[in-house]
């Protein structure tokens, strides 16, 4: 049932979020403004305020309300960006997801939205670096898809250490963006982590 | 005024640009808005040399430096281009006050 | 009064939105609508996009809104914004790429004269210290 789907995801989101919301900041004070943590604990704790409303939807619906949502209470920059990933990601169907392929498909869109939204790219050292590897990953339909997608949101966060900012606030730290793991990346990774851990109890 | 530039139809003006920091972003502002109520084409000049630039033009004008005690020129043409280079004189000759 | 082009600042500071807001309006004058908006939900520093789109609403008229921002998430949530606001209404908002302060007292004086947003866009656009 979907809506059963969705109230696991929101709370596995939530709790991802706030149980690393120190880390997620310490990570953006290193090279931003110290409060990625603090924004997107604010944004996934309204989502799951106002999971009754969003679970009562078909899941793109719920997906979107869930982006919007970001939008609206993230706040910095990164409310706007994983608004507009979840939008996009919802905008490809009511249904959820059936296939791997289609979630391939679903993510890819949201990626393609996030990269217009914050003209960026990967290897920019943000979130994309985590996102694009994951549907890659999804996209060679591999036979354990959670473990893939697992490893690689890893990998692409482990790989944002070594680049340079391009983007957002550590661009301006240029050089010594380098030796920081991108805090964008980080929570990027914890929810792709948190949705492997719902679906795999699905 | 030349005999060419009597030709040409533009009214002439000057003043003496009276505050010690010269024409700053305040008063360029008012200066530019002031120009922008005339029909004319509205052009200054500061200290006789360098070309003649477009009153109407913030960016412009804020570059212009003229600096305190600088006489700033003032020339316009078109139907009301009397009434503009007195209003922008007298608007200079009053420090840029009202 | 004739129309002319409104002024929006949008700050991850409030003080700095309304400080740049202040000088706007003392420079230039009654005559051209500023909305102000700064700072996150919270009140710490960052910007709001419930805030931004209720900015615009207040000052929002067809001649256009000229939209002066500070660092990159201003920008975005400015972006997000402008589409939100419906009914096409955002045609006819733009965001300058220009310094918020200085953008904002330029582009002011230019609608001041009752310029078109493009005219008011392009003079904040043009400015250099």
């Amino acid at each position: 049932m979907a809506e059963a789907l969705i109230r696991a995801l929101i709370a596995a989101a939530n709790q991802a979020v706030a149980a690393h919301r120190d880390e997620l900041s310490g990570l953006d004070r290193a090279i931003g403004d110290g409060d990625h943590g603090h924004n997107m604990a604010r944004g996934f704790g309204a989502i799951a305020e106002a999971a009754d409303e969003i679970a009562a939807l078909p899941f793109g619906k719920a997906l979107q309300k869930a982006g919007m949502t970001l939008v609206m209470k993230v706040g910095g920059a990164s409310g706007p960006l994983y608004g507009t990933l979840l939008m996009a990601m919802g905008k490809t169907g009511d249904e959820a997801p059936g296939t791997v392929a289609d979630a391939a498909a679903a993510l890819e869109a949201g990626i393609a939205a996030v990269k217009q939204r914050g003209k960026s790219d990967v290897g920019a050292k943000t979130m994309l670096d985590v996102l694009a590897p994951v549907a890659e990953a999804l996209r060679a339909a591999p036979p354990d898809p959670r473990a893939a997608a697992r490893a690689a949101a890893d990998e692409g966060l482990a790989a944002t250490r070594d680049m340079r900012a391009t983007k957002g606030r550590a661009a301006f730290l240029g050089e010594r963006s380098v030796g920081h793991l991108d805090p964008g990346a980080r929570s990027s990774a914890l929810l792709v982590h948190a949705v492997c851990d719902v679906l795999e109890k699905q | 005024m030349s005999e060419a530039a009597r030709q040409m139809g533009w009214v002439f003006g000057q003043a003496v640009i009276r505050d010690p920091t010269g024409l700053h972003a305040r008063p360029a502002v008012k200066l530019t808005k002031l120009a922008k109520t005339f029909g004319a084409v509205v052009e200054v000049r500061a200290g006789g040399d360098g070309g003649w630039i477009n009153a109407k033009s913030p960016n412009a004008v804020m570059k212009l430096k003229a600096g305190h005690g600088v006489p700033l020129e003032i020339r316009a043409e078109g139907e009301d281009a009397g009434t503009a280079v007195a209003a922008l004189a007298a608007l200079v000759d009053a420090n840029f006050e009202g | 009064m004739s129309d002319n082009v409104s002024i929006v600042i949008v700050s991850h500071s409030r003080d700095v939105a309304k400080g740049a807001a202040d000088m706007v309006r003392q420079m230039v004058g009654e005559e051209v609508r500023v909305a102000f908006t700064g700072g996150n939900a919270d009140g710490g520093l960052g910007t709001d996009v419930a805030a931004i789109i209720a900015a615009i609403e207040s000052v929002y008229t067809a001649k256009g809104v000229a939209v002066l921002v500070d660092l990159g998430g201003a920008e975005t949530n400015s972006e997000m914004a402008i589409e939100m606001l419906g009914d096409g209404r955002g045609d006819n908002v733009v965001i300058c790429n220009a310094p918020v302060v200085e953008g904002a007292v330029m582009a002011a004086t230019e609608a001041a004269g009752g310029a078109s947003l493009a005219e008011v866009r392009a003079t904040a656009e043009d400015f250099q210290s």
